[in-house]
Formats: structure tokens, sequence, C-alpha cells
């Protein structure tokens, strides 16, 4: 129709070159080809329009939350390398855990399994999968292969139930054909994973944990991957060294330890790999914290009555934030907007649990009784953690027990019940999990469980292992 | 010179209006292409995601629901919690009233109740059509449907300029599970036991942020409206879109039960 409109223009041009009706026709064809580039132009912005319609998505609550179910395949071997069979075993054991320990996956037994588990997309077998008895949502697998002393990892997630479009994530890896190697990358797969299924919240299969340990007959920080592998020292002050606490940037480890002149702050650098300086207050000096911007809160006896003070993270521009007689003792930063701390004070006898403002005011009280400690504040700034002995004094049979507390209500929830003395609890960057220190198995060891209280596990078992800090990111 | 100028452009314009000509025949031809076969693949009514088995969106299609996700936004303003059928059992007693003319001896009208029978008939349909809330007339039955504590809901997806719903089920999945996360149900009126469902939207860009969050219809309960407002507010990311995803933000109706 639009072609046609456009021939008599040109006929008539041709016919008519030399006469007046020529400028009309002329002027006529102009008319039409603005015309034509209107509708042309209206037509693409429709079409436009029509490609780029916003999708929505409409979905509710009122509910409770439910696990996504996941089948992780063991990956296949893709070449006939000798290493193929301890890399493979380490890989799909090692991302088998973070999946587990992730809190947020139904995780399919492998006896479920199809016996033929794919290796490549191509070898899914839907069907196989996204009915029992496995029944699973999404479907972790992949392969892995040796070469020339090089590890190849190739991983795919699919949501099995959605065959029109199953991938989620595709992904390969190369590094050396180690164990230590193979760790690392279903580490980074299992993150990978959790971060697209967990609403972008990172995964911390690569977090570190440092604790102090005194298995050396001296207690010293050291440190371990956050799935209590790799455990290595860090310090070798042959001295008593306390509190660690990792820096947001994970560059500095502060902690307080004791020196010629007494409790100290002490600083240690990861990029420098040894102790570096940092001012002495004088007194007693402990508990060291790290706010979100990189000041540290502690608590200072250097004025007679222990307080907690503020400085820059390279120790200067002391401020001190309480001033009364009982002592306090354990700030903890709010993670999220670094302007509130929570501290321990025994201003009113026994020791319970505060907060206030990072510039010392508008105080408050958040435990009303019993003997409160070790608070950690969880990186969504919405709730602390703590260890509390609600019924303390004679004739009390309480233990130390851990409690989560919504800052805004000052709701609680018991974690622990029945188990020994628990204490340090400390959250992981991911909010989903807490670490902790228990006395259930009769010694002092590194726990973890998800903060709900559910999946505790036992990271550390030799020497006693206390005061767990987990890192920020 | 006139004469000639008006041939030289003549002869300047031909070429480009038989281009011309050639480019709107391709271009109609695309756009009746694109009508008629993929625009039929996409964008119909919502629940009608196929593909969507991860989230059971099939399902839904099996459920008699509206057509037009518009009219039934509306029709969720008779806060119903379940499908139409106890409204229109809540209808059948009007005519209960026929007995009235009873008293009248005299007047025994047969018409009316014959008016009254197909007022029966006719008055259960319409509702049934419209009264199912948007999003829950499927999943009632759903094998994703949840519940807790007497509370009931589920999902429904439309694809108006897409099939976002059903080519990322997981994401959506991911969206519904950090809501529930993030929706603190104490900050609600403690004396409330239950209340009309309140409706939320907002949009999700590219990186995951959500951003525009509006109450499209609330609730009769101020507290359950400012919770599930600040439910959407506490959330700083749900997660980058898909990366194969071509839009650049998703837009999400967000529904809120409560009962305690």
């Amino acid at each position: 129709m639009w072609g046609r409109a456009s021939r008599p223009c040109c006929r008539g041009g041709d016919a008519r070159r030399s006469t007046g009706k020529g400028s009309a026709k002329v002027s006529n064809s102009v008319r039409y080809i603005r015309h034509h580039v209107l509708i042309t132009t209206a037509l693409l912005f429709l079409l436009a329009t029509t490609s780029t319609a916003q999708d929505w998505i409409r979905t509710g609550t009122g509910l409770g939350v439910e696990k996504v179910r996941l089948a992780a395949s063991d990956f296949k071997p893709s070449t006939n390398d000798a290493k193929n069979a301890e890399l493979l075993k380490t890989f799909n054991d090692v991302l088998w855990n973070d999946l587990d320990n992730a809190g947020i996956f139904d995780l399919v037994s492998k006896s479920f399994y199809p016996l033929q588990e794919p290796g490549q997309p191509s070898e899914v077998n839907f069907p196989a999968w996204n009915s029992p008895p496995p029944n699973t949502s999404m479907l972790a697998f992949g392969n892995l292969g040796a070469a020339a002393g090089k590890l190849t990892v190739q991983g795919w997630l699919y949501d099995v139930k959605s065959q029109a479009s199953p991938q989620v994530l595709g992904k390969q890896y190369t590094d050396d054909a180690t164990t230590g190697a193979a760790r690392v990358i279903a580490h980074r797969f299992a993150d990978e994973i959790i971060f697209r299924l967990g609403g972008g919240v990172p995964g911390i299969a690569e977090t570190k944990i440092y604790f102090v340990s005194e298995r050396t007959g001296h207690k010293e920080i050291w440190v371990m991957d956050y799935d209590g592998a790799n455990q290595q020292p860090i310090t070798h002050l042959g001295s008593i060294s306390l509190s660690p606490r990792i820096s947001p940037d994970g560059s500095r480890l502060a902690f307080s330890s004791v020196t010629k002149s007494g409790w100290e702050i002490m600083m240690y650098s990861f990029d420098l790999n040894r102790m570096v300086a940092f001012t002495r207050f004088g007194g007693m000096n402990l508990s060291p914290s790290w706010s979100p911007d990189g000041k540290i809160a502690f608590s200072s006896s250097r004025n007679g009555y222990p307080n907690i003070f503020v400085v820059d993270g390279s120790g200067g521009n002391s401020r001190r934030l309480t001033n009364d007689k009982g002592p306090d003792v354990s700030p903890t930063w709010n993670r999220k907007t670094g302007s509130q701390i929570a501290f321990v004070s025994g201003r009113t006898g026994l020791p319970q649990i505060y907060t206030m403002e990072s510039d010392g005011t508008n105080v408050q009280r958040l435990t009303d009784q019993g003997y409160a400690v070790s608070p950690n504040w969880s990186p969504n700034g919405q709730f602390l953690t703590f260890s509390w002995m609600r019924k303390y004094g004679p004739g009390e049979p309480g233990s130390n027990d851990l409690y989560l507390m919504d800052v805004a209500s000052k709701q609680w929830v018991q974690l622990t019940h029945d188990s020994g003395r628990n204490d340090f609890p400390c959250w992981s960057p991911d909010g989903r999990h807490i670490i902790f220190q228990s006395h259930r198995s009769g010694s002092d060891q590194i726990w973890t469980m998800l903060a709900d209280g559910t999946n505790v596990k036992q990271l550390t078992f030799k020497g006693a292992n206390t005061q767990p800090n987990w890192s920020w990111k | 010179m006139y004469n000639i100028d008006i041939d030289s452009e003549h002869g300047q314009l031909r070429r480009p209006l038989a281009w011309s000509l050639g480019l709107h025949l391709a271009f109609a031809a695309f756009v009746v292409f694109y009508a008629v076969f993929v625009s039929g693949m996409r964008g119909t009514g919502w629940g009608s995601g196929g593909g969507g088995e991860a989230m059971g969106a099939t399902l839904v299609s099996a459920v008699p629901l509206p057509a037009n996700p518009a009219e039934t936004t509306n029709v969720l303003a008779t806060e119903s919690k379940g499908l139409a059928k106890s409204q229109s059992t809540v209808q059948e007693k009007e005519p209960e009233a026929i007995p009235i003319p009873d008293k009248n001896t005299k007047a025994k009208i047969k018409p009316a109740p014959v008016k009254s029978a197909t007022q029966r008939k006719a008055a259960p349909e319409p509702p049934e059509s419209n009264q199912i809330p948007y999003g829950e007339g499927g999943p009632v039955s759903g094998p994703y449907t949840m519940s807790a504590g007497g509370a009931k809901g589920g999902f429904g997806f439309t694809g108006s300029g897409g099939d976002f719903g059903s080519r990322y089920a997981w994401y959506v999945q991911a969206v519904q599970r950090k809501v529930s996360e993030s929706w603190l149900k104490y900050e609600v009126d403690p004396r409330i036991t239950e209340a009309n469902r309140a409706y939320l939207t907002f949009d999700i860009a590219r990186d995951g942020h959500p951003s525009n969050i509006q109450i499209e219809q609330p609730s009769n309960v101020p507290s359950l409206n400012q919770s599930a407002q600040r439910a959407i507010q506490r959330i700083d990311t749900f997660g980058p879109l898909p990366s194969d995803y071509s839009g650049s933000k998703v837009s999400v109706e967000f529904w809120f039960d409560y009962k305690r």
C-alpha cells in the first residue's frame, strides 16, 4: 500500500518535468514522504514500545519461607588424568558441604538421584530430575578434568522445572591441578549458586574465621576457612592474645594482647604479613571492634574504670563515649549503619546489654535480668546475638546460652538449649549463620549454626579454641 | 534552470523512492509476521506462562482466571480470601427475600420466581469469573501453595511484554523469599487478628535494587501497610536480574496477607 502510493509521484515527475504541475507533484511527493516518515516513525515507536513493554511479577506472602529444592550431582571426569579421582572427591565433597551449609537449600539426598548423572547440558534428563523421587527444582552439575598440570572445571545450574530455558548459571574455572585449587573452585561455584538463588546475598564459602587457640601452649590468633579447613596460626607472640577482630576490608587484624605495659590493642597487617605498630593507650585495653568505615571502638581503663573509647584506624583521635563507674566493655558496631554501638555494662550490677549512638548518646538497656555478655550485631543491623545466663545466682542452675534479639522491638529468642557454656557469638557476613564458642563437647571449641539455631556443626577439635570472629566478606 | 532542477530532483528521488518501496514492503511483512507469530507467543494473560513449571505456573491456567490483569486488580477490592464459591453462596441467600410476596396472598406472581431463577443462574457467573483474587485462584490448590499460621498465598505471573515469570521462575521465587524474610509481622498492630490484603508495587533495577515502592491497594489496617512497605525498603538488593534478560527493570506486584 505504501509502495503503491509512492509510485505515482515518480511517474508524475517523469511525465511532467517541464510543467507547473510538475512542481505541484513534487510538493505532493514530499508530502507523501513526510506522511510515510510519520507513519513509519509511529509504527517503529509502537513496535519499540511493544518489544520493551514492562515485565511484571505478581507474587505475595503471608507465609513462612520455603527453601529451594536443589540437587547437586557429582561432577564427572572430563579427562583421563590420574589425578582426577582425588580432585573430584575434594571438589564434590566441598561443593556439597557448601550448599548444605548455605541454609537456603533443601538438598535432595543423593540416593534419590537417577543412575545417569549429567556431566554436560546435553546429558540432562529433565523428567528424571523434576519428578519424584528427586523432584528437584534446581540441578547443579558439571565436569572436572586435569591435563598437563592444569585443572578445568565446567559447572552449570539448571532450573529443571523450566525445560524451555533451564540455564541459570554456567561457569568455567581453570587453575593448577591441586586439591587446594579444587577446594577454591568448589567454593566459588557454590557461592555463585548461592548468590543467584539467595536473592543477591553473596555466599560465605570463601570467608575466613579468626579465633584464639592455645594448641601451641600460648593463646595465639589463628585463622581457618569458614568450614574449619586450613587452620593456621597468625601470631607467634608467646603471650596471651584475645578478641581477634578483622577489619572490614580484610587487610588488618586488631586484637588485645598482654604486653610489657599491660593489655594493649595490637594490630596485624595482612598486606605486610607482620605485626604493625599501634597506639599504646595505657591501662587495660580490651575487645576492639571495627566500624564499617574503619574506626575502632574498644574498652579502656586508662582513666580508672573501663569505658568505651573510639579511635580511628591508625589509633589517633581518641574519643571517650561512656563515662561511668560501671565497667563498660565489649563494644560492637551496628555493621549496617555504623551509627550505633552495643556494649556490655555493669552499671546496674550484673552485666547487661546496652546500645548507644556512636557519639555516646541515647544509651538504652536491652536485657533486663541475668548475666548478658558478648553482643554481636547482625550485618543487616536488625539483630543482636549475645550470650545470656537469664537465671543467675545461688540456686539457679542457669547456663550460658545464645540468644537473638530484635533491636527495635527487644523481642528475643533462645538459640541454644541445654548444651553447656556457649559464648562469643559472631555473625557471618551473609547474616544466615552464627559462629560461637561452646563447651558442649567437653572442651572449648568453635561451632557454627544457622541463625535460627539449627544445623549446629563443630569446626575445631584440637586443643582449646575460643572467641571466633567472622570476616566481613 | 527551473526545469533542470526539477529533472535532477526527480532523478535523485527515483532510487531512494524505490528503496523506500522495498523497505516499506519488508517492514509491513515484518509487522504482520510479528503480530501473528511473535506476539502470539508471548504476553498472553497472566498465569498462562507455559514453561513455568518450577513455580507450577502451568497449573494456574487450569483454573478459570480472569483474562485481563487490570480487571482482577480491581476485583481484589473484594478482599476475598478464597475462590468465588463462598461469594456465590452469599448471593443465593438474596432470593430468600422472595417469600415476602407470600404475605400478599393475592399477588402470587409466577414470573417473579422465574426472574429470580434466572438471576440465580446469571448472578453467580460474573462473580466467579471476576471475584477470584488475583494470583490466588491458581495456587490455592497448587503444589507450591504454602501455608503457615492460617495464612495462605501463592504466585501469579503475567508477561505483558515478556514471560519473565515463567523463564526466570527461580528469580521470582528468590524475590518472594527475600520479601518474606524481610517482613516483620510484629510491626503490625498486635490487636489485629486478621487484615485485608495489602498490595504493593515496586521496580527491580538491573542490579537488583528495588525502587519506586508504592502501595497499590492498601489494607484496612494501616500498620500492615507500613510493615509491608518497610519490608521492601529494608531490602538492599534482590540480586542482579538474569544476565540474558534484555529488559532494564522488572516490575513487581506483591501482596501481603496477615492473619494472626
